[in-house]
């Protein structure tokens, strides 16, 4: 579905996303991990072509992103607030996006109808524009448009970040349920370990602009990752003492 | 303090995305206040000579005392629409240990660094020293010296208070452009009141009693005043945000709109951005504003030729597409990469940008249609240059905007960190000011204004009908610059 070839972005004499080539398969669930500033924004900003690579390009369905807008049809993304518009109420918000699918607005209700349980009655029908929302409100308006959209490709950037426990775990849910049961390939990238691997089946593991290690999730991955993640605390703190 | 603010700006200013344009803007706007400053200090040196010849009998003095005030109606006009609004992002600083008072007493003083206030001394003080002085010594000459001081002081700070709530609330400013037209109206037009008479009435009286100077110096010092409590106040409004308002927020619906499918629904949000949102409000508002600018020239037999009429059609019809369109597409900046990567068109969205300027230029044209009461000739040039507007400004705007990559915040409190109408705006719309001109003064020159009104509607007609066209070609060149505009807009 999605294939990376050579790809490079330079800020300022430093390369920040170098990928030579990953595939991701249609059907695949895949997490990114890293710690600030490894490159996982800069890398779903530039499948998003919004951000042109010094090098390389990005394939969605054998078609190169920048340039064509075919992948906008089944690509669904949430990175930031600056995805929503802002001065919209949510119900606004969701018949727009609706409608640039061709959706009516009663297909539009009912399917957020079915999202009670997960917006747990702060989005809808609650008289505020999504600017007088609290981020992690935000986040749910953003993450259900992406759902509205049947995406047959779904890409998230820290949706586990500004939302409350009981929802993190329906959107875990929510989650799994579309990549196993509908079939919908999706990228994610995660502070959280936990929900990381639970819901990935595969997970790339980036390091200043590389990727790193890409495994296939399973029982010894939450350990493998923590390691990693502990044993460059672990040496941080010794380079502290020996200066 | 000061020194570190000062420090901290200009850092904005060269790291900003849009430093080029600035300074470009900058250097031509710095060329034409030396142009008008070499004009207002030539007037200033020979105001005696001027006086006598325009004045007839009356003693120069008196003539002088009379026209100061009238300056000054005149000078608070233009400021209005033209000073800047000294600007500072306050909000990283006030839960830092500065104080309150010395970030307001910063914002307040940096504020008379302008060359508005420059001119008053220019054009009055030479007369002082050459007249005044040898006529009444140096105690009136002083007193003189300091009432203008105190005035221009006062006009000053009037005036930012004015923009500055006029830029909440944009009927603030109708309502003083407003009063200060009838004030000036029931002089000229209908005689019932003298300004000059007024003026003379404190200058005259200053000459006896030069003590009368402390009137306007202290007029000057509670206008700084009732500034900086208004500064000091909206610092804790900003603080606060914009959670203030808890009234229920219902959803609109525009159903004239929607046959035209998604473009409609483009142009639906983005009328909805203009009415929910103060800056883009104050902005349509301040565009009725304009309505007025007929009123303004035409009772005048002397700026009622055909070329004013050309120039004040093009500003009541086009207004909202110059003010608005000029900031084109940061109004939409928090959001553009969510429509970068949503299904809309670019295509589209232009389509949208057209529908919704061609909407409210010919909603402006309804509005000025009263103005056939100076002559069907009138009508007929404001239709003109409606289509110049929607034809040809229209693509203009859209033509820079591509080029315009400054971030805009709408949500925030706009009553520090703004950009309005000022003078360095005003520069930016040169091109589509001057444009109409260009064809329209040749044969205005050479008696065939009829052929260049012709051509202008023409013109304008032509653009309308090949707006396809114009949409590829601004679509590619979009294209061109897509990155760019969207990481301005993403540098907070």
């Amino acid at each position: 579905m999605i294939e990376i070839k050579n790809l490079k972005k330079v800020y300022n004499g430093v390369i920040v996303v170098n990928v030579p080539d990953i595939h991701i398969k249609k059907g695949e669930s895949v997490g990114l991990v890293g710690n600030n500033g490894a490159g996982k924004t800069t890398l779903f900003r530039v499948m998003l072509d919004l951000i042109r690579p010094e090098a390389g390009q990005v394939l969605s369905n054998g078609e190169d992103v920048a340039g064509h807008e075919n992948w906008k049809n089944y690509t669904a993304s949430y990175l930031d607030e600056g995805f929503l518009i802002d001065y919209l109420t949510p119900e606004e918000y969701f018949y727009f996006i609706g409608g640039l699918h061709q959706q009516s607005r009663a297909t539009v209700d009912d399917f957020l109808a079915g999202l009670t349980d997960f917006f747990n009655g702060e989005i809808l029908k609650k008289g505020k524009y999504i600017r007088d929302l609290s981020k992690g409100n935000q986040c749910k308006v953003g993450v259900a448009s992406c759902l509205l959209q049947n995406p047959g490709l779904l890409m998230l950037d820290e949706p586990f970040a500004n939302i409350d426990p009981s929802t993190q775990f329906r959107l875990k849910s929510i989650l799994k349920d579309l990549n196993k049961n509908k079939g919908v390939t999706t990228l994610i990238s995660s502070h959280d370990l936990n929900h990381i691997t639970d819901v990935c089946d595969r997970i790339l593991l980036m390091e200043k602009g590389v990727i790193i290690k890409d495994i296939a999730t399973s029982s010894s991955t939450l350990n493998e990752l923590e390691q990693y993640f502990g044993v460059g605390q672990i040496a941080s703190a010794k380079t502290i003492t020996e200066e | 303090m000061t020194a570190t603010f000062v420090r901290h700006e200009l850092k904005a200013f060269w790291r900003s995305k849009n430093t080029g344009k600035s300074i470009a803007v900058r250097v031509v706007m710095g060329l034409l206040i030396l142009y008008l400053l070499l004009i207002v200090c030539a007037i200033g040196f020979n105001l005696d000579k001027l006086l006598l010849k325009g004045g007839g009998k009356t003693d120069i003095v008196v003539t002088y005392c009379g026209i100061i005030l009238l300056y000054y109606l005149s000078d608070l006009f233009t400021r209005l629409q033209l000073q800047d609004l000294p600007t500072l992002r306050v909000q990283p600083y006030l839960q830092l240990p500065v104080k309150r008072n010395s970030l307001v007493r910063y914002l307040a003083f940096t504020a008379l660094l302008s060359v508005f206030n420059l001119w008053p001394f220019l054009l009055f003080v030479p007369f002082v020293l050459k007249i005044v002085m040898t006529d009444s010594g140096g105690w009136v000459a002083l007193a003189f010296t300091v009432s203008i001081a105190g005035l221009t002081v006062f006009n000053n700070y009037l005036a930012l208070y004015l923009k500055r709530k006029a830029n909440i609330n944009g009927w603030v400013f109708l309502i003083a452009a407003a009063a200060i037209i009838l004030i000036g109206l029931s002089d000229f037009l209908w005689h019932f009141i003298s300004i000059r008479k007024f003026s003379y009435l404190f200058f005259g009286s200053l000459i006896k009693y030069p003590l009368l100077a402390v009137i306007p110096v202290l007029l000057g010092a509670v206008m700084y005043y009732l500034n900086f409590l208004y500064l000091k106040d909206n610092l804790y409004l900003e603080e606060l945000g914009s959670r203030k308002d808890t009234k229920y927020k219902s959803s609109t619906e525009y159903p004239f709109l929607s046959r035209f499918g998604s473009v409609g629904d483009l142009a639906a949000n983005e009328l909805k951005l203009i009415f929910r949102n103060k800056r883009p409000r104050s902005a349509l508002i301040m565009g009725l504003f304009f309505m007025f600018y007929g009123l303004m020239f035409y009772p005048n037999p002397q700026m009622n030729g055909e070329g004013y009429k050309v120039f004040v059609s093009m500003f009541m019809t086009g207004i909202f597409i110059i003010n608005y369109g000029q900031f084109m597409y940061a109004w939409q900046a928090s959001h553009f990469d969510g429509l970068l990567v949503s299904k809309v068109k670019f295509g589209e969205f232009l389509r949208a940008k057209y529908l919704l300027f061609t909407m409210v230029s010919t909603v402006f044209l309804l509005l000025a249609t009263p103005y056939v009461y100076f002559g069907w000739k009138t009508l007929v040039i404001e239709v003109i240059m409606y289509l110049w507007n929607i034809g040809v400004n229209t693509t203009m705007v859209l033509f820079f905007a591509n080029r315009n990559y400054k971030r805009m915040d709408l949500s925030k409190g706009a009553a520090f960190n703004w950009e309005g109408m000022s003078g360095n705006q005003w520069i930016l719309s040169f091109p589509l000011l001057i444009a109409p001109f260009i064809i329209y003064v040749p044969f205005a020159i050479l008696h065939q204004a009829n052929t260049g009104l012709g051509i202008l509607g023409l013109v304008g007609l032509v653009c309308t009908f090949t707006r396809g066209f114009w949409i590829k070609k601004l679509e590619a060149d979009f294209h061109t610059k897509r990155y760019t505009i969207a990481e301005g807009f993403r540098n907070k």
